[in-house]
């Protein structure tokens, strides 16, 4: 498996926990940002046959170089096929993806997302969201994805969501399975904490494991409910030597990646 | 032959009325801001915008007060940050409030492929179990509905209705004089979006000769019929990007989001950028006077051309 890294950030170990999910061949749907730089860590390591396409319409994508906007024309240069929202989207919709990605401002233990609104009254809303966006879609139709928590606090992680715009696991046990979506929920989550997963029978959120200098206590003091902890609970595995090298060369200038 | 070239301001007082149903068509690129802005400087009013997912375009629409209503799956800046005209209207009714009837990004896309298709309503496998299926603005059960599979399959679709709007302003790359839209690179929700749309008003980069056209017909996404104005406008869509014309200006948007943040800011940039022009021929001429000739250049797409076909019978 290689070498393990001593130096590295824990946003690095947060882009390998992402790639530790794609699995070479599969079909995936990025953006910008953090997840693409994930599949592209993997692509250039364990999974050279990942298949990415993105929500604006390019299909088989290669970018050139790190594009800031899900629409940059540098996804078009090089892909294999271009459509629009009907052939990237709908592939989704099919049930032919196999990762998509996905964040939020708030999350529950069944690991549904709000990114709708802040407040009690949709109409009148304290904060405005952006809304679902593809969210909703690649949370009910891909076969799996992965949620990224930009932050890790008791009013991001959350006993209950002001609204629920992309579904997790519902209401837990096989209120997901009951209700019929083609994908079969979330994977994992990963906050600047540690590495969350689901229960395999109650579909609720527990602790996989920690990031480095993070403690089991500190999680569970900035999060809203209860949160269990895995029984095999860890801190997480440290990334490869030569993931960090990959990681570093993709964003030479960091434009999404931060030093030191 | 019909030829339909007129200017912005032509096209976007024959056609829009107060009251409309606008689709505002690019995903993030082919976005006609050389319309959008005609728009706030006609001072339209009472507007419901809709398209997949919006961006400055509606954020700077809602800031000037033309909008009441928004369907869409998403108002904001991605990565870049957020939509602050649209968050004032939503939170503090600034200028004034907006309802926001909310779907998932291929639901828009969906109820515009149902429109113009003819297609009454879809059946998603998505929205279902989410909030989006148990909140709506001012659609009510209109919104969408909940059915189980009538072909027996035992699962349960959120249906969602076709969407018409009165017209469409979309960008494209080149057009003949009677409006054959050409578009290519990643066409986001546009073919749909201008086809389910009763008429369509278009900015392109270039107006090229019609035998142009009839040498790449496969190009053409919105045929001429559908189409009732053709403004040649070349950078309409900036800051947005158009495949092989220009890319994203990541500055000007950055710009664009600290400005908008503040009231004063949102007045800042708008009198400069869309009341201090006429149209876009002005609009680039102070872009370059006040950015300089290689930034304009630098946002030129580098060449990337596709070996040609013979469409010969």
């Amino acid at each position: 498996m290689g070498k393990k890294a001593t130096d590295y950030t824990l946003q690095e170990l947060n882009l390998v926990e992402i790639a530790r999910e794609v699995n070479d061949g599969d079909i995936v749907i990025i953006g910008t940002g953090m997840p693409l730089l994930g599949v592209m860590l993997a692509q250039k390591t364990h999974a050279p046959n990942v298949f990415a396409i993105t929500e604006a319409g390019p299909i088989g994508v290669n970018p050139a170089y790190l594009p800031f906007s899900v629409a940059d024309p540098v996804f078009t240069m090089g892909a294999t096929m271009v459509g629009g929202l009907t052939e990237s989207l709908g592939l989704v919709h099919a049930g032919r993806v196999d990762l998509g990605f996905l964040g939020g401002a708030q999350i529950d233990k069944f690991g549904n997302l709000n990114t709708s609104f802040i407040g009690v009254d949709y109409n009148h809303p304290v904060s405005r969201l952006p809304g679902s966006g593809g969210a909703n879609d690649i949370a009910s139709c891909c076969k799996k994805t992965i949620i990224s928590m930009a932050a890790h606090r008791k009013d991001k992680f959350v006993g209950k969501l002001d609204f629920n715009t992309t579904p997790g696991y519902l209401t837990g046990g096989d209120a997901r399975k009951k209700i019929g979506y083609p994908g079969e929920g979330p994977l994992k989550v990963i906050s600047p904490l540690g590495v969350f997963r689901f229960d395999e029978v109650t579909k609720e959120m527990y602790i996989d494991s920690y990031f480095p200098g993070v403690t089991i206590e500190q999680i569970k003091e900035n999060t809203g409910w209860d949160i269990k902890v895995g029984k095999d609970c860890k801190e997480t595995e440290a990334p490869t030597e030569e993931q960090v090298k990959v990681l570093r060369a993709l964003d030479p200038a960091g434009v999404f990646l931060k030093k030191g | 032959m019909n030829n339909k070239v007129m200017t912005a301001k032509d096209a976007v007082s024959q056609y829009i009325k107060d009251g409309d149903v606008v689709y505002i068509g690019g995903f993030a690129a082919n976005i006609s801001y050389a319309l959008t802005h005609e728009i706030i400087r006609q001072k339209k009013k009472d507007l419901t915008i809709v398209t997949s997912s919006f961006n400055e375009h509606g954020d700077q629409l809602v800031g000037a007060g033309c909008v009441s209503r928004i369907e869409t799956s998403y108002f904001w800046m991605e990565v870049f940050g957020q939509c602050s005209c649209f968050r004032r209207a939503a939170e503090k009714s600034i200028p004034h409030s907006v309802q926001i009837e909310e779907y998932s990004n291929f639901a828009m896309v969906a109820r515009f492929m149902a429109g113009a298709l003819g297609i009454p309503y879809v059946p998603l496998n998505a929205i279902k179990g989410s909030d989006l299926a148990e909140q709506t603005a001012w659609k009510g059960d209109k919104k969408l509905k909940i059915m189980s599979d009538p072909f027996g399959s035992g699962t349960v679709h959120a249906l969602v209705p076709a969407l018409q709007p009165d017209i469409a302003i979309v960008h494209a790359h080149r057009s003949d004089e009677n409006g054959n839209l050409q578009i290519w690179g990643q066409v986001g929700d546009i073919p749909w979006g201008a086809k389910a749309s009763r008429t369509v008003i278009a900015t392109v980069e270039e107006v090229v000769d019609g035998d142009v056209i009839k040498h790449d017909p496969n190009r053409t996404c919105i045929p001429d019929f559908m189409v009732s104005a053709i403004v040649p406008e070349p950078f309409a869509s900036h800051p947005k990007p158009v495949q092989g014309y220009y890319n994203v200006d990541r500055d000007f948007i950055f710009n664009y989001i600290k400005l908008a943040k503040t009231e004063e800011g949102l007045k800042e940039f708008m009198d400069e950028w869309v009341y201090g022009v006429k149209d876009r021929t002005e609009y680039i001429e102070k872009f370059i006077k006040k950015y300089g000739w290689q930034r304009f250049q630098g946002l030129k797409s580098s060449q990337y051309s596709a070996a040609s076909v013979n469409y010969g019978a």
